[in-house]
């Protein structure tokens, strides 16, 4: 990697200099690492699975393996941990993306220093929205992810970086990571910055991103969360430039047999006009790249069936609002196709806690009226071990 | 004995009985202190409460539960390290005696997802006084 930006370096080194700093402090107060017999020790394998079957409205029925994920966990002492999760998608690799991929999704050592600071490096999980750092299937309601959580946020969204993160009083919790940015020259115009994630395989850091949130938990049942992204993506053509800055927040409340959940997130990139034509001279077709893109959704789920395990059914509903051309640069005019909303509505039930089958139908929507946007009926079994 | 005279004694004796037990109630509660329930839910990534105060030497009972998956519960330091059941299933309930005033660190000792370094609150043992001005 290239560290010649100044940020970068600066970054690096404030993160070093913080840690040695508070290694440092918390051995002259005296605070030993707890006695804890056992160490090093690893954990057991666990991990996630989810398999689904989709029909669209016109087209053919699929099966498909769609995640197969393990989780490895050691424990080097008490405070410093690792933990790594690998994925395989659509069940076959074959060296292009459609045909399956493997991931490391998660590869991180934390340093467990306090309970308001600690510090993470590695491959980490980008702490923006409810999904992405929460993706196990038993967890979310809906065959599929969210729209938003696919076209806005790119679950799952990984990157190589460091930071810090910890919990303070009166229910707060903050994680801040210096990060790879994103290749701006992947970007596209229906599936958003989706792309341009370069899932930490020799990720150029000639820029750093910053990504950070804080969440509020307390109020029993109630958790707040906000979320932010920023960094230049531009390393590829240097002669534009192009950052990315995302908002985004979120809340979920719980209270007896309802969970309401909310995402709201936007995207801006900065130098979008000359990003097309840059993107038109070298691939020979204008992405069409928006400046702005915004997506929301709400959703209600209620516990019909509620006496535990095995008579545990959840039943939802969702409406989403998605549009990667939501704000176009001058002289761009946006495709109504990806100006998009839905309603799913279905039902999970739980065997286990652990297992999750699903069931759900989407009614899909656009602003063309040249290219409809497809309804889709599915069923998925997910589960955790 | 006359008449009033025996109803004296049986007076005498049954308010010496009452208050003997009341006594001995007394002394067995000064022997065994309450015991202190806490209650804790366990959900990816949080446990509630995540903070709590107990005094020097108090004796607390934790009744564990999930909403979701099995967790651990695990106050770093200590003995205490249990699963707590998968949602529907048994409460988990374990004691803990509170020792020296200081802060203890517990966690979810058992992998239950991505977030699962995150699952962590602290046990605060300080004495009723600080307690009382608040934390």
């Amino acid at each position: 990697m290239n560290f010649e930006s100044s940020t970068v370096r600066l970054a690096l080194k404030t993160l070093a200099v913080t840690v040695l700093a508070v290694f440092s402090a918390a051995d002259a107060r005296g605070q030993a690492p707890p006695a804890d017999a056992g160490y090093p020790t690893t954990g057991p394998i666990s991990g996630y699975m989810d398999f689904h079957f989709n029909k669209p409205e016109a087209g053919d029925a699929v099966l498909d393996f769609h995640r197969f994920v393990l989780i490895v966990s050691h424990s080097f002492t008490p405070r410093i941990r690792f933990v790594g999760e690998l994925e395989l998608e659509h069940a076959f690799v074959e060296g292009l993306e459609e045909s399956g991929e493997v991931e490391l999704e998660q590869a991180y050592v934390d340093f467990l220093i306090t309970r308001a600071f600690n510090v993470r490096g590695g491959m980490l999980l980008v702490p923006m929205g409810i999904i992405n750092e929460r993706h196990e299937p038993p967890v979310y309601q809906g065959v599929e992810r969210p729209f938003v959580d696919t076209f806005i946020i790119p679950t799952t969204w990984f990157e190589t970086g460091a930071g810090v993160h910890g919990e303070l009083p009166h229910g707060l919790r903050y994680r801040a990571y210096v990060m790879a940015p994103l290749n701006a020259l992947e970007f596209s115009a229906d599936e958003g910055i989706r792309n341009g994630r370069q899932k930490g395989s020799e990720s150029n850091a000639q820029h750093a991103a910053f990504a950070a949130r804080t969440e509020y938990a307390g109020v029993q049942g109630l958790t707040l969360g906000a979320s932010t992204w920023s960094g230049k993506s531009n390393f590829l053509a240097p002669r534009v430039d192009t950052a990315v800055r995302i908002g985004e927040a979120d809340a979920r409340y719980k209270r007896d047999r309802l969970e309401l959940r909310g995402v709201f997130a936007q995207i801006w990139i900065t130098d979008a006009a000359r990003l097309n034509e840059t993107i038109g001279q070298l691939t020979g077709v204008s992405p069409n790249i928006a400046r702005t893109l915004r997506g929301f959704y709400g959703e209600a789920d209620y516990r019909v069936w509620n006496a535990g395990p095995a008579r545990d059914l959840v039943t939802f509903a969702r409406y989403e609002n998605f549009d990667t051309q939501f704000r176009m640069p001058a002289g761009f005019v946006p495709l109504k196709q990806f100006d998009r909303d839905a309603w799913i509505v279905g039902a999970t039930y739980y065997p286990d806690p652990d297992v999750a089958v699903k069931i759900d139908y989407v009614w899909q929507r656009n602003q063309s009226t040249v290219v409809k946007a497809p309804n889709s009926f599915s069923v998925g079994l997910g589960w955790w071990f | 004995m006359s008449t009033s005279n025996a109803k004296s004694a049986k007076h005498i004796f049954w308010v010496g009985f009452l208050c003997g037990l009341c006594g001995l109630c007394v002394l067995l509660n000064a022997q065994s202190p309450q015991r202190r329930v806490i209650r804790i839910t366990a959900e990816r990534f949080t446990f509630t409460p995540s903070e709590i105060v107990v005094a020097p030497g108090e004796e607390i009972e934790f009744r564990l539960r999930s909403d979701d998956t099995a967790h651990g519960f695990r106050i770093t330091g200590t003995p205490v390290n249990v699963v707590i059941p998968k949602r529907g299933r048994a409460e988990m309930s374990v004691t803990f005696r509170a020792g020296e005033p200081g802060k203890y660190t517990f966690e979810c000792s058992r992998m239950c997802g991505a977030g699962h370094n995150f699952m962590r609150g602290v046990l605060v043992v300080r004495d009723r006084t600080s307690r009382a001005t608040g934390q």
